[in-house]
């Protein structure tokens, strides 16, 4: 699920960058900094839209780096238990399926992908009904549920299934 | 129509809601406060009333206000019924009270409590649509739960390397991956992992040192066990289920449309359109839209001892006698909407041959006609018209009708006669057979039978004079 939410960080800015720019080279740092890392407690930072106020800067002994407390806007993305995603397979292997979110990894083991699909090996690894007509494989599109995750500090990963209804893949490749 | 939705709530109550007890109640049971049962009592009250105040519903049940409440507000966050509170003056509630006076059911006493200055009332009343609804989610989910569980759906997989007995589980997959092959291998010596399930399947009942792994299976034949129960247990709930499945929803409205609606209703089954409807709505008020209305089937041909008198009034009705007052001069009318006496006689050629006829088809007739109340009635109503042609013919100064002049019966056995002189008419294929043509009404064709048309001429103007004098 997407939020947007308001989120403090000291950013540490080398002297050098001080001057007239000072404030865009903060924005830009910064956006260089969240931008695509992950916090287990609000998810992966997708983007910064915006600064609320730059506090006033600290001058750290010894170094000359100073600090400031920067307070911005930005787009996160918290997969949840129970949610379904659209994702695309990135590897297929016989004990199930590894996909991606958008920035969250996604695995689908083998027993919570249909009864009725195969796991067959070869170049194109994949998992295909007896008649053929379904087929999970790299870069498949495959809609799951969210049915667990684990979130370390740094770190969200999930497991879906797609032995539900209406989920599974939702384009062919091979057609495409 | 309400009949299977409330056999629906009925059961649902039975299915889901009989051990219910009233949240809230930390003390410990006793005989007394074990109220279970209460949900399924209030449910039941509930599919035979519409709209209800909460305090009428109570005093009718003999429970306690509170407990009610506590059981209405646990069945509105079920959503099965739907409540309404509003703040209003005697006068509100004396709304409500002819809105239920005029439904068929909930005619209870509410008299007395009118006198309410300014209080919150509640209402509520079953949402059978949503009902509906709920139960089939209800059930859907039950299923949809033992299932997953027993097919491990929404489990998470468990691994464990085969060297080294280290577990591992889906969530760690990424870490798992080797890219020397498709397997998961274990991060602490490359052993390769297995589906931890399978393996145990495998060794069944092997050193059985794992519990965990019983247990596991114990589960399954439980969850195994409750999906069957469930199907069993719930087959008549299910079956309602289809058979309401495409039958219209009761829908009362909101209190306020259908307090609007009962009171409509009630007055016009009064004959009432304006004004206090009150003192008029008595007991008898009208039934509402759903509480079914009353059929009533007469069934005219039906009864087994059907006399003669019966079918020859059916046989006859293509031609409708007319009552006497009904025919003037200036009309076209065959001898058989005018009674057909005179016919009779005509075919018989004598008055005394038909007043034999005449008694012994009585006799046959009356028979047959005590059986039947309908067929004295129709006896008495052919009598009074007979009489009356009569009457006519006597003032036509006609000598053969004296005999059957006062047989109240005789009417029946008149169209008997009438029926048995058309048959004759076909056996003897004389000139009568045009009788049954004249019958059917052109004037032309009257004129052309001779005997006839000059004492029908003569019956038109003596009919008019009789009626002038
Ligand atoms: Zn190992």
């Amino acid at each position: 699920m997407f939020f947007h939410i308001v989120l403090e960080r000291n950013m540490q800015l080398h002297p050098r960058y001080f001057g007239r720019n000072l404030r865009d080279n903060l924005v830009s740092k910064l956006m260089k900094d969240v931008e695509g890392t992950c916090s287990g407690r609000h998810g992966f930072v997708v983007a910064v839209t915006g600064i609320e106020n730059v506090g006033k800067g600290i001058i750290r002994d010894g170094t000359g780096f100073v600090t400031f407390p920067v307070k911005y806007q930005c787009v996160v993305f918290r997969p949840f238990k129970g949610e379904i995603l659209e994702s695309v397979v990135t590897m297929v292997n016989k004990m199930g399926f590894f996909a991606e979110a958008g920035p969250v990894q996604v695995f689908v083991s083998n027993h919570l992908i249909p009864d009725d699909m195969e796991f067959q090996s070869g170049d194109m690894p994949n998992y295909t009904t007896s008649d053929g007509s379904v087929k999970i494989q790299k870069d498949s599109e495959v809609r799951l549920k969210i049915i667990g995750t684990r979130v370390d500090a740094t770190e969200i990963f999930c497991i879906g299934t797609i032995k539900d209804d209406f989920l599974g893949v939702i384009n062919d490749p091979a057609a495409v | 129509m309400i009949e299977p939705y409330n056999k629906l709530v009925k059961l649902a109550a039975r299915a889901f809601y009989d051990d219910l007890t009233s949240k809230g109640d930390n003390q410990p049971k006793t005989g007394r406060s074990d109220n279970r049962g209460i949900a399924v009592v209030v449910l039941d009250a509930l599919t035979r009333r519409q709209w209800v105040r909460e305090e009428d519903l109570a005093k009718d049940l003999k429970l306690h206000t509170k407990q009610l409440r506590r059981t209405l507000r646990f069945f509105e966050e079920e959503k099965i019924i739907t409540r309404d509170h509003r703040r209003e003056t005697a006068k509100g509630a004396k709304i409500y009270s002819a809105a239920v006076a005029a439904t068929a059911d909930a005619a209870t006493g509410k008299e007395g409590e009118e006198k309410v200055k300014l209080h919150t009332h509640s209402y509520c009343c079953l949402d059978y649509a949503q009902i509906y609804d709920v139960v089939r989610y209800r059930l859907h989910r039950m299923k949809h739960k033992l299932k997953d569980e027993l097919e491990n759906k929404n489990t998470v997989q468990e691994y464990i390397c085969i060297n080294c007995g280290k577990r591992y589980n889906a969530l760690d997959a990424l870490r798992l991956i080797s890219f020397e092959d498709e397997d998961f291998h274990c991060e602490r010596c490359n052993g390769k992992l297995e589906v931890e399930s399978d393996k145990f399947a495998a060794q069944d009942g092997g050193d059985g040192g794992d519990g965990d792994e019983n247990a596991r299976r114990r589960r399954r034949e439980k969850l195994k066990d409750m999906l069957q129960k469930m199907e069993v247990q719930l087959k008549p709930l299910i079956d309602q289920l289809g058979r309401v499945k495409d039958l219209p929803v009761p829908e009362f409205g909101t209190l306020q449309a259908w307090e609007a609606r009962a009171s409509a209703a009630g007055r016009a089954a009064n004959g009432e359109n304006s004004g206090d409807s009150k003192s008029h709505l008595g007991y008898n008020g009208a039934p509402m839209p759903y509480s079914g209305d009353t059929k009533v089937i007469v069934d005219f041909n039906g009864t087994e001892g059907k006399g003669e008198g019966v079918k020859s009034e059916t046989d006859s009705t293509s031609l409708k006698v007319l009552p006497p007052w009904m025919i003037t001069s200036g009309m076209n009318l065959t001898k058989e909407q005018r009674g057909e006496v005179k016919q009779e006689i005509k075919m018989d050629g004598t008055s005394t041959s038909t007043a034999a006829q005449y008694t012994d088809e009585k006799k046959s007739t009356i028979v047959h006609d005590d059986k039947n109340i309908q067929d004295e009635y129709i006896k008495a109503y052919y009598a009074a018209l007979l009489k009356k042609q009569h009457e006519m013919e006597e003032a036509a100064k006609n000598p053969q009708d004296g005999n059957g002049a006062d047989d109240p019966s005789s009417s029946t056995s008149n169209r008997q006669v009438g029926i048995k002189t058309k048959r004759e008419e076909d056996d003897d294929g004389t000139e009568w057979e045009e009788a049954p043509v004249r019958g059917n009404g052109g004037y032309k064709v009257d004129l052309n039978v001779e005997a006839v048309a000059p004492a029908e001429d003569e019956d038109d103007e003596d009919d008019v004079d009789w009626e002038e004098g």
